[in-house]
């Protein structure tokens, strides 16, 4: 186990959802066009950092893309960080976003650069090279693997999902 | 009424939080439709009451949209963007002026009985922007009107709803209430009557205003309620005069992230003085936002890198070379890439296949020159060519390039120089003396502008002048030359001087200091003369296996990236091991290392046995073309002299006293003509 095909995927995304809504969690599914794979979950939040010279805190708002990549056939987490004004952070700031201290983290191998699959445009990602194999180790054949990616990948880029969700997986 | 503990109730004001879709949308929207108009255009942000941040305003692409439709769990506000034309009309407009107009907008939406059918008119606010769609800036200003009535004393403590006595009561009333009325709203108490109750805002009963909460969804994260909370005050004492001097209550609705309100804070305020917003002539208005500093301003916001292609392919291009930084050679230096200006003499196979990977490494400034035209049979080995480039005229090979290189990295600054390279022995005509003077002149200067020389051409002599040039203008200067199946890459000893640590002494490898290397002529003891006279059609149009370009023209690159990268730079020592001591192989291993590896003098190799060796060659004192005659020669007379050896190869062998030597040292050219037939010529 480990890997997903696209339509175990979509089915799990969607049951996904439907957990969410049932939670009041603000995640939507969203459809670009019609070649596949061209469905993907969004969520987003606002995330508080200190920044700047008098380390003040700025508020940034993170919009988070679960898609499916078809080189990996695994979950992949894609996110984008943007300030007040609308500009974006690019990769280092949005380093100093989730580790404003350690410089040596694990996380300077993982998190990256790419190119969105589905909107073709360079995102920030988690890169799904060893999704397949943690997968493995924690998700549970039967279970809903996309919950598992989110929860396990979620946390280095602060995206927390509510405990319900766990809760909630048992009885589906 | 008034009693001790009365404090002024202050507000939360709104923080603007912008996406950059509002931007991308803006953009658009001014291209393709609003063009020279700078009429007003109807928006829609959302602000949340669920798990707020601060005390946002939101707003996104979906402002633009006809019907506001706020995200699951936002509320609308209702806007309008003032979109100028020019810097000049945003600064020069009456911002005093606007917020008067807009806020009396608002108070004729409060005393018409608009905001009884639609509350969300209380939020009103407005932009003031410009667009500089050439760079992607935008400056803007998010004003939130309000008039300024007499102030609201809070009466006690604020209390949450989870304080109230029978407080599931209320909070089950308010889950009743449907998501499109949450945003004002009342919800009626009687505790004796056991009546608890959400209403519509249009049930407003000025006579039930003891058993009243006046709710809204609160936005704020803050002890205080946000700004909006003033509006509704303003709206609700205009309304119900008599509200005037009697307490009332404010309820700020908040979620958290479960959904829960048990946490909402609730107010009790009191207005002592009345005010009739009818009268708007009278009433002043606040409401301008804020700038980061604090300061009453604009605010400016560059997007340009994520909305110019250009920028956003230069910055795709430069995460290639920063992963290259941040993973595996951390020390890199890639802010001295993509200063270096390089000069590539000659636009042919080496020419374009080095520039590829300069813009491969992230140079930035390229500049090609060459003489020569596209022909049919440059496309497939000269990879900045198509056949459209032979078809069309026979374009230019040298400004071709240029645009080509520019269409791959648009960021990439690029130039192209039709220019012929005067030659030894290849004489300059009459008619063409004037014309010769006006390209030495640019080669020169060209010379002078850039850091580093590429020698790519296809003649050995045409060779000459950049290598006296490069020496002459103490450049660094890196030679490529092919034969049909062989390369010879090499840097050329540099003429810079400065102070530093003499090479290591290291068993079994002999050491050369960067300024006592050799160039490509050193090894040479003719002058040259011209190569392309007496000799066929397939001589002069070197044949080469196709790779050796390629392979050449990555190792030109690659070794001076690592030049560039070493403490030294073209200063660096190159060691080399004895040939015909049996440890040879041994001692290879012991050449110090620089960030990206060794740094040799120059790569031979040949495809037959793809086998490379790594010769270190001194400087010859004779030397034809970097040699302290030649240079100090050239320093003194300049053209003349340079035109004196067009006219004669010979008068170079003479200046430089190699027409003498009859016997030459052996070791510096001992490998040199019997172990490889080194053609140096390029195929045209």
């Amino acid at each position: 186990m480990g890997d997903l095909s696209w339509k175990d995927f979509l089915s799990q995304a969607k049951q996904f959802l439907e957990i969410s809504q049932k939670l009041d969690d603000n995640w939507v599914l969203e459809q670009k066009d019609s070649s596949e794979p061209n469905i993907y979950l969004k969520c987003s939040q606002k995330i508080k950092c200190q920044s700047g010279k008098n380390n003040a805190v700025e508020l940034f708002s993170v919009e988070y893309h679960v898609v499916y990549s078809v080189s990996y056939q695994v979950p992949m987490l894609f996110f984008q960080a943007h300030r007040s004004d609308g500009s974006l952070l690019d990769v280092e700031a949005t380093w100093k976003l989730f580790m404003p201290e350690s410089k040596a983290s694990d996380l300077h191998q993982i998190l990256t650069q790419m190119d969105h699959p589905v909107l073709f445009r360079p995102f920030m990602a988690l890169h799904p090279c060893r999704t397949a194999d943690v997968l493995k180790q924690f998700g549970k054949p039967s279970g809903n693997q996309v919950l598992s990616f989110i929860s396990l990948y979620g946390p280095h880029v602060q995206l927390h999902l509510q405990n319900a969700y766990g809760l909630s997986q048992e009885y589906t | 009424m008034s009693t001790e503990n009365e404090t002024i109730l202050q507000f939360a004001p709104w923080e603007s939080f912008v996406s950059p879709t509002f931007w991308h949308k803006l953009a658009e929207l001014k291209l393709d439709h609003d063009r020279l108009s700078d009429s007003k255009r109807s928006i829609t942000g959302h602000y949340t009451n669920r798990n707020a941040s601060g005390c946002l305003l939101e707003v996104d692409y979906t402002a633009y949209n006809r019907t506001a439709q706020p995200p699951k769990f936002s509320h609308a506000a209702i806007g309008t963007i003032y979109n100028k034309n020019t810097i000049e009309e945003f600064k020069a407009l009456d911002k005093l002026q606007l917020l008067a107009d807009e806020g009396k907008e608002l108070l004729a939406d409060m005393c018409s009985g608009g905001v009884l059918r639609d509350p969300s008119l209380l939020t009103r606010f407005f932009v003031l922007s410009f667009a500089d769609l050439k760079c992607h800036s935008y400056y803007y200003w998010f004003a939130f009107p309000c008039p300024l009535t007499p102030t609201l004393k809070l009466q006690g403590a604020v209390q949450k709803l989870r304080d109230l006595d029978n407080s599931s009561s209320y909070i089950n009333a308010l889950k009743t209430l449907p998501t499109e009325s949450q945003n004002f709203f009342i919800l009626y108490a009687n505790v004796e009557k056991n009546v608890f109750e959400a209403r519509n805002l249009s049930s407003l009963e000025e006579k039930e205003v003891e058993f009243c909460y006046f709710g809204f969804a609160d936005p704020s994260e803050y002890e205080h309620p946000a700004w909006i909370m003033r509006n509704y005050a303003a709206f609700l004492l205009q309304q119900c005069p008599s509200f005037v001097g009697k307490p009332l209550k404010f309820l700020g609705l908040r979620h958290n992230q479960q959904m829960s309100i048990d946490d909402s804070p609730l107010w009790q305020v009191i207005q002592t003085e009345a005010c009739d917003l009818r009268q708007s002539g009278d009433i002043k208005f606040v409401g301008w936002e804020l700038n980061k500093n604090g300061k009453m301003g604009p605010r400016m916001v560059c997007m340009r890198d994520s909305m110019d292609p250009a920028k956003l392919a230069e910055n795709s291009v430069n995460l290639n070379l920063k992963l290259m930084k941040w993973r595996l050679v951390p020390d890199l230096n890639l802010e001295i890439i993509s200063k270096t200006k390089c000069l590539l003499f000659g636009a042919g196979t080496l020419g374009c296949a080095v520039a590829r990977n300069l813009l491969s490494w992230g140079f930035k400034h390229i500049t090609l020159l060459d003489s020569g035209k596209v022909g049919f049979s440059n496309p497939v080995r000269q990879n900045l060519y198509t056949h459209t480039d032979a078809v069309a005229g026979n374009r230019m090979k040298a400004t071709t390039a240029a645009q080509r290189l520019k269409e791959i990295n648009p960021s990439a600054e690029t130039a192209g120089y039709v220019l012929e390279i005067p030659m030894p022995g290849h004489t300059i005509g009459e008619s063409l003396l004037v014309q010769t003077k006006e390209h030495l002149k640019v080669i020169e200067q060209l010379v002078q502008d850039h850091d580093v020389i590429f020698l790519l051409t296809d003649s050995r002599e045409s060779r000459w002048l950049p290598t006296l040039l490069g020496a002459a203008k103490e450049k660094i200067v890196i030679n490529a030359a092919l034969g049909f199946d062989s390369y010879l890459v090499m840097r050329h000893g540099t003429t810079r001087k400065e102070a530093g640590d003499d090479g290591q002494v290291i068993e079994g490898l002999k050491c050369i200091n960067g300024d006592q290397l050799g160039c490509y002529f050193c090894n040479d003891v003719t002058a040259p003369g011209n190569s392309l006279k007496d000799r066929t059609l397939d001589q002069q149009c070197t044949v080469t296996r196709p790779g050796v370009s390629n392979i050449a023209a990555s190792y030109a690159v690659e070794l001076l990236v690592a030049l560039l990268q070493h403490p030294r730079k073209e200063l660096a020592p190159a060691y080399y091991a004895h040939s015909g001591r049996g440890k040879s192989e041994e001692a290879a291993g012991k050449v110090p290392e620089g960030l990206l590896g060794i740094l040799p003098h120059s790569i031979r190799g040949m495809l037959c046995n793809y086998e490379n060796i790594l010769p270190a060659t001194q400087k010859f004192a004779q030397c034809i073309a970097c040699s302290a005659a030649v240079l100090d020669q050239y320093k003194k007379e300049g053209h003349a002299f340079l035109l004196k050896t067009f006219e004669t190869a010979k008068y170079l062998e003479d200046l430089t006293g190699i027409s003498e030597f009859k016997r030459l040292n052996s070791e510096i050219i001992d490998f040199d003509e019997e172990e490889f037939d080194m053609s140096d010529d390029d195929e045209d």
